[in-house]
């Protein structure tokens, strides 16, 4: 079984900055971060290929330094990885990103499943991965919360939705997003981390995919982003209450009603 | 525990690199570094379990990747209640392989990335969640081969925290391992004279930014607080000569030179007394 799981390197959430002319986030020199959905999804494809058997194959697209999310991914299993990185994909929005990535997994050929996470940190659309599925015309299945089976011709998951749960069976190709719930990420261990260190990952440009230029980039993308901010700090205040336990305890409870927490 | 809690002996804390290190050879080369002085300078190396919460790589996993001779009674290895069941059995088959008697068991600081083990994984259905206690009786039933040493904080409520030592000494621990305490301490003097047959190491402070401590010791340390790490250390084994000692965040550069002169003649008069 051929199985690509897609990630993404995001800005780490507390060291997070935007650029005040482009209004986009600025990714080089931070510190960065693999997707946290991501890790879900990553360790859902090494789990499924120790079931079945095949491979694994973690793909990015991103700056060079998106290399260290992929590095992550093959400590976490994954057989062997691909970057997408091309001054040419740079400001790609969802639309455009998911046509690169489709258009990598088509050249990658034989992909039984493509598996993403539910969404990134970052942008927080959830677009790609249904994006990915629309130019492959794969059949997808959206916040997967557990695999039920698995077998050689498709995959039975469970979609998790606002009103529970459906069992649904996806003939293969497919391709499932991944909810926090379907598993516990393992920890890499030192061999495998230093191993993935040392890994080869090569880096596709838009001809090593067959990208069209005109549908890859900032000028393609149909999607623009006019205005970002930061979050407003939180205003966080500690109170110290000092004295006996019981005049401590009384203290809490009146500041608690006070606030009308209790 | 074996010799490594002898009088005066150091234990001597060591962070294994962490899990997303740009520099990941050269952290390992130094941690070998440091394990192999510590090895001969016949103190003991101190390992620490995802410290802070923060990605780690295990003590026992670079102890074996890189080849590193181990001395057993010169090895503590930290294990918190932060790993799946998988991993446990791991570092405990590793520590055994390694010839490590030693272990330091702790609830630990958790990390939305680590997994944390389950009741029924150490046999331990009826508590709401495991902590130390259901890891020590745990080790102690399935692991009888090592020591397990539990930690002490006189910075908790104290009627709490000596319920809870019970429960640890009671599920099995047999060595114990305080918080930092920066001078004489009325907390620890209680606990050395209801429990003088365990063996107790108190925790010194050797980083000069004494701030960081701040939330261990529930009082705001300012920035600017000046202190003297070789100070303390002194005055901590003045007072309390019972003890050993454990360093947590030595300098390898600029102090360990000095704990080893330190240790010198304190060694050999525990040589005189044995």
């Amino acid at each position: 079984m051929k199985i690509v799981v897609c990630i993404k390197q995001v800005p780490a959430t507390s060291d997070a900055s935007i650029d005040p002319v482009t209004k986009r986030i600025v990714r080089e020199g931070s510190k960065a971060m693999l997707n946290p959905f991501d890790l879900y999804a990553v360790e859902e494809a090494v789990r499924l290929r120790e079931q079945a058997g095949g491979e694994v194959i973690a793909l990015s697209m991103g700056p060079e330094s998106a290399k260290n999310a992929l590095v992550e991914a093959l400590s976490m299993g994954a057989d062997r990885a691909v970057l997408l990185s091309d001054r040419a994909f740079g400001g790609s929005d969802t639309w455009a990103t998911s046509y690169a990535l489709a258009r990598a997994i088509d050249t990658l050929g034989g992909v039984d499943l493509v598996i993403c996470g539910k969404q990134a940190v970052d942008g927080d659309t959830a677009q790609v991965g249904a994006g990915i599925a629309a130019k492959l015309d794969l059949l997808q299945a959206a916040n997967v919360g557990k695999t039920e089976a698995l077998d050689a011709d498709g995959i039975t998951v469970r979609r998790m939705h606002e009103r529970g749960w459906d069992v649904v069976r996806l003939r293969f190709p497919a391709l499932i997003t991944v909810l926090k719930d379907i598993n516990a990420p393992r920890v890499p261990t030192l061999r495998a981390a230093r191993a993935a260190r040392r890994a080869e990952i090569p880096v596709w440009h838009p001809a090593d995919i067959g990208a069209d230029p005109g549908r890859i980039g900032l000028r393609a993308s149909p999607t623009q982003v006019v205005r970002t901010a930061p979050p407003a700090a939180r205003s966080a205040v500690t109170t110290r209450i000092a004295g006996a336990p019981a005049e401590v305890a009384g203290e809490l409870v009146r500041e608690l009603l006070a606030r009308k927490l209790l | 525990m074996g010799e490594a809690v002898g009088p005066r002996s150091y234990h001597i804390e060591i962070i294994p690199p962490k899990q997303d290190s740009q520099k990941l050879e050269a952290d390992l080369e130094l941690f070998a570094g440091k394990f192999e002085r510590v090895m001969e300078s016949g103190f003991t190396a101190s390992i620490t379990d995802n410290a802070m919460g923060l990605l780690a790589f295990q003590g026992h996993e670079c102890i074996e990747e890189l080849g590193l001779r181990v001395r057993p009674e010169q090895v503590l290895i930290h294990l918190n209640t932060f790993h799946t069941k998988r991993n446990l059995d791991e570092i405990l088959e590793a520590c055994g392989r390694l010839g490590i008697r030693s272990l330091l068991a702790i609830s630990g600081d958790g990390s939305p990335r680590l997994p944390r083990l389950q009741p029924a994984d150490v046999e331990a259905e009826g508590a709401p969640a495991v902590t130390s206690v259901e890891l020590i009786r745990y080790l102690r039933r399935h692991y009888p081969e090592f020591a397990v040493g539990a930690a002490f904080n006189p910075y908790e409520p104290e009627a709490h925290e000596f319920d809870k030592l019970e429960r640890k000494l009671d599920a099995g621990a047999s060595f114990l391992i305080t918080q930092p305490i920066l001078r004489k301490n009325a907390v620890v003097d209680r606990l050395l004279a209801a429990h003088p047959e365990v063996p107790t190491i108190l925790e010194a402070w050797m980083s000069k930014k004494l701030y960081l401590l701040s939330d261990v010791v529930g009082y705001p340390i300012p920035e600017d607080a000046e202190y003297d790490p070789f100070a303390t250390l002194e005055q901590l084994q003045a007072t309390y000569p019972q003890c050993s000692f454990y360093l947590s965040l030595l300098g390898f550069k600029t102090q360990y030179a000095r704990i080893e002169e330190m240790a010198g003649p304190a060694r050999a008069e525990q040589e005189e007394r044995l």
